[in-house]
């Protein structure tokens, strides 16, 4: 049986494309997103996250999954000098940039335990995919070109793993160098291909985050490939990624 | 381990072009000179590993010195086709020992190991060199898009919005 859903969680579109499972496996997963809004969303005052921003809880009452999170954060600010960072000067806790990707991984992992194989799942442009959807052929993976919204720039097969881009269009200057606090300027899109997206996902926001110095910081980190367009229209790509010739 | 990279990378940077330097390093860009053929195609192949020597990489010195010195035709081609592995000698750091083992296709680095890192097995270290290209456009048959679609606006006009289905 084959699921095909879309539901607006976390401010995304998140649509899932189950070809082995059914309507209750994806709503076990849906559920999950859910929760993990309610849980970390900064925007919702009684969330964990606004809980300890508020100092109402000490790190030491924090739940295991948050944790987590923080400590992704941490690791990324320390390896980027603090350009990626979940704590803008100014602003409250934001762990929005490592939620995203960790929560719809934990959401592609409950598919993957409740016995499916075959799916695609995508949060506001960041995949995760699973088997094959047609025998012998991966999932193509579209990378949305910077400058125009109904093109892509490079297609991807992907069978197990993850792809996740960061960019400028749509939302306008939305990521912050945690250093200056200011829009970050020099890329227009960084996409990294990993095995799992929580990896996925902070490499690619961090990578923008650090601007041009991200393409060669983003290169080094283990385990994943990259694509990523500057502000002249150059792509800076690894020689292990997945490129699917159309 | 991951915090370690930097440092290898340092430390790569310093020793490639003591590896790098011997008599016989042939220059790339002469080879696509030398064998530049009538056929369009083949000779777009040919330039491919030209555009790759130009790539950004955190050894930075490796593009610099692998034209350090021109030979002919014939040592060049010899060059191309040997493999090669030369391990660097024992770096202390302040973080530990480091030593690394790159291996090389004629004077090109195809891997990078690290035989001695600090608190690590000896591990593969990710090639730091990214090919370079022009920006491309295509429509092509995909199964879902990557890239940020925020707003729900914003989706329903996006192309992960019309491969869903929405309405």
């Amino acid at each position: 049986m084959s699921v095909r859903r879309v539901e607006q969680i976390m401010g995304l579109p998140i649509s899932v494309d189950l070809r082995d499972g059914d309507d209750a496996l994806a709503e076990r997963a849906f559920a999950w997103l859910r929760a993990a809004d309610a849980q970390f969303s900064p925007f919702k005052p009684d969330s964990e996250v606004s809980r300890l921003d508020r100092g109402e809880l000490s790190r030491e009452e924090l739940t295991p999954d948050l944790v987590e999170v923080l400590s992704l954060c941490d690791w990324y600010e320390e390896s980027t000098g603090g350009a990626f960072t979940a704590q803008v000067p100014g602003r409250g806790l934001d762990p929005c940039a490592v939620v995203k990707g960790w929560a719809v991984q934990r959401a592609a992992d409950i598919l993957r335990e409740g016995g499916a194989s075959t799916y695609c799942v995508n949060a506001g442009g960041d995949v995760v995919t699973a088997g094959e959807p047609e025998p012998g052929k991966p999932w193509r993976v579209g990378v949305r070109h910077p400058d125009l919204a109904d093109q892509v720039c490079v297609v991807l097969g992907v069978r197990d793993g993850a792809v996740a881009t960061s960019a400028l269009y749509e939302r306008g200057r939305h990521i912050l160098d945690g250093r200056t606090g200011k829009p970050v300027t020099g890329l227009l899109s960084v996409t990294v291909f990993a095995e799992d997206l929580a990896i996925a996902d902070t490499t690619a926001t961090a990578a923008f985050a650090l601007g041009r110095d991200g393409i060669e910081w983003a290169a080094e980190q283990e385990d994943c490939e990259v694509f990523i367009v500057d502000e002249d229209r150059q792509v800076f790509r690894s020689p292990g990624l997945p490129v699917h010739i159309c | 381990m991951k915090r370690a990279i930097p440092v290898l990378a340092l430390s790569v940077a310093g020793l490639v072009p003591v590896w790098l330097y011997s008599p016989g390093a042939a220059h790339e860009g002469e080879l696509t000179e030398v064998a530049a053929p009538e056929n369009p195609q083949q000779q777009q192949t040919q330039a491919a590993p030209q555009t790759t020597s130009a790539a950004p990489t955190t050894t930075g010195a490796a593009p610099k010195t692998t034209g350090a010195a021109p030979t002919t035709q014939q040592q060049q081609t010899q060059q191309q086709a040997q493999t090669r592995n030369v391990s660097g000698p024992a770096v202390n750091t302040s973080e530990g020992t480091v030593q690394v083992q790159i291996t090389l296709q004629g004077n090109k680095i195809t891997d990078v190991k690290a035989l001695r890192a600090p608190n690590s097995e000896p591990t593969r270290m990710a090639l730091p060199i990214l090919k370079q290209e022009a920006l491309k456009a295509q429509s092509a048959d995909i199964d879902t898009v990557s890239g940020a679609t925020a707003t729900s606006e914003g989706y329903k006009k996006s192309l992960q919005g019309a491969l869903d289905g929405a309405r």
